[in-house]
C-alpha cells in the first residue's frame, strides 16, 4: 500500500476524533464551568444586563449551534475575540506563537539531540562509574524545582556575571536571540534529567537483546553495534517519546516565559485563566488537542519508515 | 584422526554475583577437528553454553570472567590477542549460531543485508553487486527458496526454521573453520529440527569446518557428533566417541542420561518400560558438595566419593572418565 493512501486514511480518522474532542471540551466550558455572565458581570448585574450579555456572547443560541461554531473553529482556526481584550484571537495567538517557538524549538531540538547522544555513551559504558554519576546527576537536576533554576541563571549568570539578558524580548529577527539564550540554557537543564534517564533505559533494553550478541559474533565493534544496530532498533520508542512533546512546543513554556518577559502563548494562555477569558482558553485547548491528533499521526507514519515490521493497513 | 583446529585447555569461568563467586566452568579440556563434531552435552547451568561463549570470548564481563586456561586456535591464545584481533577471528574463523532463531537476527535490517554485513567486515574485497550475490548463494546453500526474492526480507516475515537458516548462512558466509551451534535445534519444531540437523551435517561434508554441537538433547547428538562431551556442575564428567558412549556409558550420569531418553518398541507397539530419571537435583554452584559433584544422585556413591573429587583419567584409549566406580 503506498504511503501516501496510508496517510490520507489517517488524517480522515481524525475528524470524528476531532468532534468528540470539540464535544468534551464544549461539555466542559459550557455545562461544567457554568454560566460566565457572573464572572463577567460581578454581583450586583441585573437580570437585564446579563441577558443582554448572553445574546451579545451568542449563549442564547441552541447548545447544538454553539457545538456547531466549536468545531468550526477547530477547522478553521478562527476563534473569535477575547472578552477582555476584544482582539481576534487568530491574531493573539499568531504573535504570541513566535516568541514561544523561538525559545522552545531550540531548546527542544537541543536538548534532544543531546540526551540521544549522551544515552548512547552511557549504554556503552553501562555499568561503569561514569554511567552511575550520569544517572545521579540526571537524578539530581530533576529534584531541584524550575523556579531555583531560573532565579539563580538570572542572578548569576544574567545579574552578577552578565552573560546574558535578565529579562525582556525584540521580535525583530537577530534581536530576539540574547533574550532566549539564558531561557533555552535553563530548558535544556530541565528537560535533560528526564530525557537522559528515559533514553538510557531504552538503550539499555535494547544492548542486552539477542541481536547484539549475534551482532558480536559476527566480528562487529561495538561502536557499529551501537551505532547501527542498537541506535536503528532504539528510535521506535524514540519517535513515540519525541514526537508527541513537539505540539507542546506551541503552548510555550508558562513559568520561563513569564520570568523572562517573553510574551509568548504561555504568558498569554496565563493571563486568560486570570481573567476568566473563557474564548482563549478554550482555543489554546482546541488548538493543543488538534496538534496532539496530527502529530500522534505523524508517530504512526514515522514508525512505517523505522520498523518493518509495522505493516500499512 | 584428522587435523586438529582448536584446543581448550583447562578453561576456567567465574561469575560474580550477589552470593559469591560461582565457577560455571571449572577445568574444561576438549579439542575440536577439522570437519568432525564434537557435542558437549549437560543439563541447564552445566556450564555448556558458558563454554562455547568462552571460545569466542562473549561472557558478558561484568559479571563473567575467564579466570584461567587457554584456547588455542591454529597454535595462537584466544585468550590473550587483543579484541581487536578477537573480532577479525569472530564470524570469520569461528563463527556460532544461537537458540533463539525468533530473535537472533536484528528485527530492522533485511536478512541479505545481515549477511552482507559479515562479508562486508571480513571479505572487504568484495563489491556490494558481488556481496548481495554472495549473500543470495548462501541463502540457497541453506536451502531457502526462491532466495533472490527472500534475500530483501526482514526475520519477522520468516518463520523459525528459516531464520535460523539465515543464521546458518550467515555463520559460514566466511567458510569458518569451526562453527559453534549452541542448541540450534531447541526451539524449533521437530521435523524442522530434523531439517537443520541435517542441513548442518551436509554443509560439514562440504564445508569442512568442525562443529561444537551444544545441546542438552541426546537424539542431536546422535545424529550429529563424532564425539561426545559430557558436562556436569562445569566439568567434563565422561568423554568418549559417541557410539562408545552410548553403547558402554562409564559414568553413571551418562548412563542416566541415555536411560531417561523416552524409547518405543516398535513391534509390541508399546513403550518399553516406564521412564527412567536421575533422581534429584544439579546442586547449587554456590552450595557444591565435598567430593564428586554427582554423589547425591548416584546410586554407586561410596565413602571415596565423598571425600575426594576425582579427576577425568583415561579408561580405555579415546574414552576417559570422572568418576571412582566406572560402570563395567
Amino acid at each position: 500500500m503506498n504511503i501516501w493512501v496510508y496517510v490520507l486514511r489517517r488524517l480522515l480518522y481524525v475528524i470524528p476524533i476531532l468532534l468528540g474532542v470539540c464535544l468534551i471540551i464544549f461539555v466542559l466550558f459550557n455545562v461544567v464551568a457554568g454560566d460566565p455572565t457572573h464572572l463577567l458581570l460581578g454581583k450586583h448585574a441585573t437580570a437585564k444586563q446579563m441577558a443582554e450579555l448572553r445574546h451579545e456572547l451568542g449563549l442564547d443560541r441552541p447548545w447544538f449551534f454553539q457545538y456547531l461554531d466549536l468545531v468550526k473553529s477547530a477547522f478553521t482556526f478562527d476563534f473569535g475575540r477575547s472578552w477582555s481584550t476584544k482582539q481576534s484571537i487568530t491574531t493573539m495567538i499568531s504573535e504570541g506563537a513566535l516568541p514561544s517557538l523561538t525559545l522552545t524549538i531550540p531548546g527542544f531540538v537541543l536538548t534532544t539531540i543531546f540526551s540521544v547522544s549522551l544515552s548512547l555513551l552511557v549504554a556503552f559504558y553501562r555499568g561503569s562509574f561514569f554511567d552511575r554519576f550520569s544517572v545521579f546527576i540526571c537524578v539530581g537536576l530533576m529534584s531541584i524545582s524550575s523556579l531555583a533554576y531560573i532565579l539563580f541563571g538570572q542572578w548569576f549568570f544574567a545579574y552578577y556575571l552578565g552573560w546574558f539578558e535578565i529579562s525582556g524580548y525584540d521580535s525583530e529577527f537577530p534581536n530576539w536571540i540574547p533574550y532566549v539564550q539564558l531561557p533555552v540554557l535553563i530548558w535544556i537543564i530541565l528537560s535533560i534529567g528526564p530525557d537522559l534517564r528515559f533514553f538510557r533505559t531504552i538503550m539499555l533494553d535494547e544492548v542486552y537483546q539477542d541481536y547484539v550478541r549475534t551482532a558480536r559474533s559476527k566480528g562487529l565493534g561495538e561502536k557499529v553495534i551501537l551505532f547501527k544496530h542498537v541506535l536503528k532498533n532504539a528510535m521506535i520508542p524514540i519517535i513515540t517519546y519525541v514526537v508527541i512533546q513537539i505540539p507542546f512546543l506551541i503552548l510555550g513554556a508558562l513559568l520561563i516565559e513569564s520570568f523572562f518577559g517573553i510574551p509568548g502563548l504561555g504568558g498569554i494562555t496565563l493571563n486568560a485563566i486570570n481573567s476568566s477569558d473563557f474564548p482563549v482558553i478554550r482555543a489554546m485547548t482546541v488548538l493543543s488537542a488538534v496538534a496532539y491528533i496530527i502529530f500522534s499521526v505523524i508517530t504512526d507514519v514515522l514508525y512505517t519508515i523505522v520498523d518493518p515490521r509495522v505493516r500499512l493497513k | 584422526m584428522s587435523e586438529k583446529v582448536l584446543e581448550v585447555k583447562n578453561l576456567k569461568v567465574e561469575f560474580n554475583t550477589d552470593r559469591g563467586v560461582a565457577t560455571a566452568v571449572n577445568g574444561v579440556n576438549f579439542d575440536v577437528y577439522k570437519g568432525k563434531t564434537i557435542g558437549i552435552v549437560g543439563e541447564s547451568g552445566s556450564g555448556k553454553s558458558v563454554s562455547a561463549l568462552s571460545i569466542m570470548r562473549l561472557i558478558p564481563n561484568p559479571p563473567g570472567r575467564i579466570s584461567g586456561g587457554e584456547i588455542l586456535f591454529n597454535g595462537e591464545n584466544l585468550l590473550n590477542i587483543p579484541m581487536e584481533d578477537m573480532r577479525r577471528i569472530r564470524g570469520n574463523k569461528i563463527a556460532m549460531i544461537f537458540q533463539e532463531p525468533m530473535t537472533s537476527l536484528n528485527p530492522v535490517f533485511t536478512v541479505g543485508n545481515q549477511i552482507e554485513e559479515v562479508l562486508e567486515l571480513h571479505q572487504s574485497h568484495l563489491s556490494p553487486k558481488d556481496r548481495r550475490e554472495k549473500a543470495v548463494d548462501m541463502l540457497r546453500l541453506v536451502g531457502i527458496p526462491s532466495p533472490e526474492k527472500r534475500v530483501t526480507e526482514y526475520p519477522h516475515q520468516m518463520s523459525g526454521g528459516m531464520r535460523q537458516r539465515v543464521m546458518i548462512a550467515m555463520a559460514l558466509s566466511c567458510e569458518p573453520d569451526i562453527l559453534i551451534a549452541d542448541e540450534p535445534t531447541t526451539a524449533l519444531d521437530v521435523t524442522i529440527q530434523a531439517q537443520i540437523l541435517e542441513l548442518m551435517n551436509k554443509l560439514q561434508k562440504e564445508l569442512g569446518m568442525g562443529i561444537i554441537m551444544i545441546t542438552h538433547d541426546l537424539g542431536v547428538v546422535a545424529e550429529t557428533c563424532d564425539d561426545v562431551a559430557v558436562m556436569y556442575c562445569g566439568q567434563i564428567v565422561e568423554h568418549a566417541d559417541v557410539k562408545t558412549l552410548f553403547n558402554h556409558p562409564q559414568h553413571p550420569y551418562t548412563k542416566g542420561l541415555i536411560e531417561s531418553i523416552p524409547s518405543f518398541d516398535s513391534t509390541s507397539g508399546k513403550s518399553k518400560e516406564k521412564l527412567a530419571t536421575i533422581e534429584g537435583m544439579v546442586p547449587s554452584l554456590f552450595d557444591l558438595p565435598e567430593g564428586c559433584n554427582f554423589q547425591d544422585r548416584c546410586a554407586y556413591a561410596t565413602e571415596e566419593c565423598r571425600s575426594k573429587e576425582p579427576s577425568l583419567r583415561p579408561i580405555a584409549s579415546e574414552h576417559e572418565v570422572s568418576c571412582f566406580n566406572p560402570l563395567k
